[in-house]
């Protein structure tokens, strides 16, 4: 059983999935940002989790759970409802479309993302590939 | 319309104005799908484009001025000289709230001048003036010497030389840089020796209902701006996407050749915010601010490119100077010319060079090598000037390709030059380009975006993967129908506005009770009576293509190895459509279904 989303048994996997994994690493090669994954309540879950990856040069350098997402300055914060996450996690959503009908809110450097979305979709396609392992 | 719409024939220099009947008002909303209907009449086979009797109708929406979310836009339509088929190219800026607030909610252009003039309408008052200081003028001297002679915050649209001496891809431009780009209508307005028309007011601008409207459009200025897109689009303009667009391979490179350009990370939206980037600039009461301001080694500031202009000075022609790419930009706002029909046509002109097809004889010694921008400049002076081979980039792409080899080298569909969406990275692209009423047109349905996953669950566009064909066709048709909406309104296509969301605010505007369906009814409609006029205009089910080089797959890059499967497409689009699959028109039965039964061909 994968661990489950968004617990800190998932983040920590998650962690060692992005250092483990050469598609990542070589797509993320030059990326150098944190960012923080905001995961918001809604009727499946009733409570908020904010997840910091500390992510430089193809790798996941630190990851915690944060109190509040003012506790760093991140280079980007994704924020959603807990089911949004649930279905890009699942495969049900994709990623860039979440985006695009504001199933997912970003915000920060968005010059730096929209320089780097294929390395935003790769590290959605590790958190997805965590999801179905078993 | 709650406002006339002002009639000038400039041969008779009669003035007069007329209103809209109500049930017109109500079935095609306004501005382009309005226009249809105005002009139905109007339009035929035989008119030619650049005679005294084509129209030419600048027509607002129904939202134009409101404050709603980015509606400050108006339409101008006719017949096209660059396709011989149906004309729009809607604007931002500031001229069509501007026409709203001096009185009128559209101008109806017929005739010549004897000699150049200007219109100037203020504040309900009309005026035609001697425009021979201004003629030979770029667009930008002419909003400075109308100004000048009028007010300082006097709004003018204006064509440059390009108008003037009827290139048929010259533009409309106003304000800082917004222009009605496609189509050529410039020309016919230099054909009718119109140099400008500029317009002043302090009016109110009309609505059933202010009061009921009021916090709907603030709400949705407030969604807008937290939108993840206007984000970006605040960001980085409207070339924000460019590095996605390169990467997927929906960003076309050397004349659509190859998916590949090391280069193209230099000239993207983020790259401009990296380097040369001092500002923004927004159109009437926008809260997107998608306009750049640049300031290249001169010091001085100026327009900075967007999407189409970055791809085609660009990546297009293998240039990766992006002061280069503004330079560009900015010589075709100057004379008058649409940069993406300026910019393929200089990318045909280079493969044709590259092919030995245009030689040094042909250019008087100037090499036409790929990366080369002072190559591309030579080419922008010397079609805007019809100097040399000028006379034949002048005529456009398709004309181009016919005198140099093979019309089918040209990037073109209709006529109208494709602009930088290619339809081998986003399939959907294909029956876009190969049924929009105007030609290789990406504004009456910019459905790459659809493709990259901008579904509208409310109005039944769903995602499918961006190289899915046939399987889309219906989904292709109902954004289609749904972009007819928003050019009704105008809306722009960079607002992100949900479609439940434009339903209020337009019944709330305009004191109507509709559902979700006979928006898209409207939406529909429109479409269909535009379908109509081209076959009028002499459209046949062959004219519903692609040109030869986008059915031909790239080696290399984000889309590489893919064709849309054209045909299939088609045919599934015309059974989603309700057209006959043989002509490729609408059946007696969908056009009874849209109260379309008059226009029956």
């Amino acid at each position: 059983m994968p661990p489950a989303f968004p617990s800190p048994a998932w983040l920590s996997s998650f962690h060692n999935k992005l250092n483990a994994d050469p598609q990542y690493a070589s797509i993320a090669k030059k990326w150098e940002g944190d960012l923080i994954f905001s995961i918001e309540p809604d009727g499946q879950f009733p409570e908020t989790v904010h997840f910091y990856f500390d992510l430089w040069h193809g790798k996941c350098r630190a990851s915690r759970t944060l109190t509040s997402p003012d506790e760093v300055n991140a280079l980007f914060t994704i924020s959603a409802p807990f089911a949004n996450w649930k279905r890009i996690l699942d495969g049900d959503l994709n990623p860039m479309q979440a985006l695009l009908t504001q199933k997912l809110k970003v915000r920060g450097n968005m010059g730096y993302l929209m320089r780097n979305v294929p390395v935003v979709l790769d590290f959605a396609r590790c958190a997805q590939e965590l999801s179905k392992t078993d | 319309m709650l406002q006339p719409i002002l009639k000038i024939d400039l041969t008779t220099r009669a003035i007069s104005q007329f209103t809209v009947p109500p049930e017109w008002a109500r079935d095609y909303l306004g501005a382009a799908s309005l226009a249809a209907r105005l002009l139905f009449d109007e339009l035929s086979a035989e008119l030619d484009p650049l005679s005294p009797e084509a129209p030419l109708l600048f027509l607002n929406g129904p939202l134009t001025g409101t404050a709603g979310p980015a509606v400050g836009r108006f339409v101008v339509c006719g017949k096209s000289p660059a396709t011989g088929l149906w004309a729009e190219s809607n604007c931002g800026g500031f001229w069509g709230p501007e026409l709203r607030k001096a009185g009128f909610d559209g101008v109806w252009i017929t005739g010549r001048a004897e000699a150049p003039l200007w219109v100037w309408i203020n504040n309900g008052q009309v005026e035609l003036r001697d425009a021979s200081h201004l003629w030979g003028r770029g667009p930008y001297e002419v909003q400075s010497l109308v100004a000048a002679e009028t007010a300082k915050n006097v709004r003018v649209a204006a064509i440059g030389i390009a108008g003037e001496s009827l290139i048929p891809f010259s533009l409309i431009l106003c304000d800082h840089g917004r222009v009605a780009g496609r189509t050529g209508l410039g020309a016919v307005m230099g054909a009718k020796n119109l140099k400008a028309i500029a317009v002043k007011g302090a009016g109110e601008v009309p609505l059933i209902d202010w009061a009921a409207y009021q916090p709907v459009r603030a709400q949705a200025n407030r969604d807008l701006r937290e939108n993840n897109v206007t984000q970006v689009l605040k960001s980085l303009g409207s070339g924000s996407a460019a590095d996605y667009f390169d990467y997927i391979g929906t960003m076309p490179k050397q004349y659509y050749q190859s998916g590949v350009f090391a280069g193209a990370e230099k000239v993207t939206g983020a790259a401009m915010a990296e380097t040369i980037l001092t500002g923004v600039s927004a159109c009437h009461a926008c809260v997107i601010a998608c306009g750049r301001v640049v300031a290249l080694a001169d010091g001085q500031k100026r327009k900075g490119p967007e999407y189409e202009t970055i791809a085609g000075f660009g990546p297009n022609l293998l240039i990766d100077d992006l002061s280069a790419v503004t330079r560009l930009g900015e010589l075709c706002d100057g004379y008058g010319l649409d940069s993406i029909s300026a910019s393929n046509i200089t990318g045909l002109a280079f493969k044709l060079f590259a092919d030995g097809r245009i030689t040094t004889a042909d250019t008087g010694g100037v090499r036409l090598a790929w990366g080369d921008a002072a190559a591309a400049e030579f080419c922008v002076h010397a079609m805007a000037t019809r100097a040399g081979l000028g006379a034949w980039l002048a005529l456009g792409a398709r004309k181009l390709a016919a005198h140099f080899g093979d019309e089918e080298d040209a990037v073109q569909v209709n006529g109208l030059e494709l602009a930088y969406h290619d339809p081998r990275g986003a399939s959907g692209m294909a029956l876009v380009y190969a049924t929009s009423p105007r030609g290789g047109c990406h504004n009456q349905s910019d459905y790459f975006i659809v493709d990259l996953g901008q579904c509208e669950e409310d109005i039944g566009v769903h995602y499918y993967d961006r190289h899915v064909g046939v399987g889309k066709a219906r989904n292709v048709a109902l954004h289609q129908d749904w972009r007819t909406v928003g050019n009704a309104l105008v809306l722009c296509q960079f607002a992100n506005v949900p479609p439940m969301q434009v339903l209020v605010l337009i019944n709330t505007a305009l004191g109507l009770d509709w559902a979700m369906d006979d928006l898209m009814r409207c939406g529909e409609r429109a479409w269909n009576l535009k379908r109509v006029i081209n076959h009028r205009l002499g459209l046949t089910r062959a004219n519903d293509k692609l040109p030869k080089a986008l059915l031909e797959p790239y080696t290399d890059g984000g889309a590489a190895g893919y064709v849309p499967p054209l045909e299939e497409m088609l045919s599934a689009y015309y059974h989603a459509r309700g057209w006959d699959e043989t002509t490729g028109q609408p059946t007696p039965e969908k056009l009874r279904a849209l109260g379309l039964d008059w226009a029956n061909l």
